[in-house]
């Protein structure tokens, strides 16, 4: 289960120097990143360049082993996508290596960076209802998530739960998903007014720059540094 | 099944990149008289009920419920595309699904939304709203289980992962390629489908027997009809 919790507490606690970047800053070090694995054709320097954000990771003080981790969730289409494609281990790896160290360096930036400078930037670009759905949508995770874990112990309290009878604990856990649902549309309606009562009008009050500043050399240098080793890795 | 970045061929997410846009400016074409305060909280539950949904993987075949022909059924087919982007904006933030195939995830499982509401649609007047749900949620997967072989179909013809051997042989190792993908990713699948059809299905059935206003796209309909016919 992606411990979204987790990554927010990283994300709004951590001191290192990715938390100290700029959103643009580590925006730009996503990119170049995500360059080199959609032109890299060899796995050595993508595997190089995993082990760069790695230390990136360990020097700005990221759980750098956790979201190494998760990482590795991407890997599984790659996997399947290589072996569909009979090119042997090399063409495995390469393609497992394409999707795990993109997604290292998105981790990377999401617990770096708290959600609201995140969400700034994009309502920068994305129309009102997609700026304020994707607000919205976080804000109600951490509710459901919550009302989530209160309904586990309720079921298992009440007996909701019976070993080796599939069909009673699919349809208690289904209507207990029904009832999350409808709980959560009401909370979130009730989120939404409070919100517009106190002035949202769809943009983020959090505005941050979109230049660079000094702080940002260790995320950008790490990223021309990936997108060199495969430029250059031949 | 998220396709991560770097595995596809640029033409293809690009061009997924190109269609997503277009829809989603068709569904925000749509939604334009819409009511806001209504609507975009219903939006941010039923993505995030998509999100957590997503997050429960189911052991050993890894595979995880969607909830979106939930929120085809729920949100309608223009916000439910909404949703699906989304859902997909916060699942790649997360590390789950690529940056640059956004828009190849989000035509995926927006196509889950709109064809599931379609399908619910369609079934109306000859089953239970259980049966719908779960009917109209087994045929989406599947159509667009097609549609993501359909996709690495396309970017197993990319000249540069065929171009060491020549080109009859490549044809025969493409499609042949084509067919081992397609035989791993239909029998995943199926077991996860007939789990989603039936959690699908008791959702929108509990939902439409505790707050049928929720069902607003197809059940408000029918109500109306029925009220329309008592009143005659």
């Amino acid at each position: 289960m992606i411990d979204v919790a987790r990554i927010d507490h990283w994300a709004a606690s951590g001191t290192g120097a990715l938390h100290r970047s700029s959103t643009v800053g580590k925006l730009v070090f996503l990119i170049l990143v995500v360059t080199s694995a959609v032109i890299s054709r060899s796995p050595f320097p993508l595997m190089a360049g995993y082990g760069v954000l790695i230390a990136l990771a360990v020097i700005a003080g990221l759980p750098w082993f956790k979201i190494a981790l998760l990482s590795c969730y991407s890997a599984l289409f790659a996997l399947l996508y290589g072996v569909s494609l009979r090119g042997g281990t090399w063409f495995v790896t390469l393609f497992v290596l394409k999707a795990v160290t993109p997604s290292l360096a998105m981790l990377m930036l999401i617990v770096s960076t708290p959600y609201p400078r995140i969400f700034a930037l994009m309502s920068a670009v994305l129309p009102e209802i997609l700026a304020a759905g994707l607000f919205m949508t976080y804000r109600t995770l951490f509710i459901l998530l919550d009302m989530m874990d209160n309904f586990a112990a309720a079921i298992r309290l009440r007996g909701g739960f019976s070993p080796g009878s599939l069909y009673k604990n699919g349809t208690n856990i289904s209507r207990g998903i029904a009832m999350l649902l409808v709980r959560a549309v009401e909370r979130s309606s009730k989120l939404y007014e409070v919100m517009v009562v106190r002035g949202y009008n769809g943009s983020m009050a959090e505005q941050s720059g979109v230049t660079l500043h000094k702080g940002d050399w260790l995320p950008v240098g790490s990223g021309a540094l990936v997108l060199a080793l495969v430029v250059l890795w031949k | 099944m998220h396709i991560p970045d770097g595995v596809l061929p640029v033409s293809v997410w690009m061009l997924g990149f190109f269609i997503m846009l277009l829809a989603i400016g068709i569904s925000l074409f749509r939604l334009r008289n819409m009511d806001l305060r209504k609507k975009i909280p219903l939006l941010g539950a039923v993505s995030a009920a998509m999100l957590v949904a997503m997050s429960l993987e189911i052991l050993p075949i890894a595979y995880h419920i969607n909830l979106s022909v939930v929120a085809g059924i729920l949100l309608g087919p223009a916000l439910g595309f909404l949703a699906a982007f989304i859902t997909n904006l916060i699942l790649a933030l997360m590390g789950h699904g690529g940056i640059t195939v956004i828009g190849l995830n989000t035509l995926l499982l927006g196509s889950e939304a709109v064809i599931g509401h379609t399908l619910f649609y369609l079934f109306k007047q000859r089953l239970p709203v259980f049966w719908r749900a779960a009917l109209a949620t087994i045929i989406t997967l599947f159509m667009t289980t097609l549609a993501l072989i359909g996709i690495v179909a396309l970017s197993h013809i990319d000249p540069d992962l065929v171009r060491h051997v020549d080109e009859h042989k490549a044809v025969a190792a493409v499609q042949e390629s084509i067919s081992t993908f397609a035989i791993i990713v239909l029998s995943i699948g199926l077991i996860g489908w007939l789990i989603e059809s039936a959690v699908t299905g008791a959702v929108v059935s509990f939902i439409s027997q505790v707050k049928p206003d929720l069902l607003g796209h197809v059940l408000h309909r029918e109500q109306s009809n029925r009220f329309s016919r008592s009143d005659r």
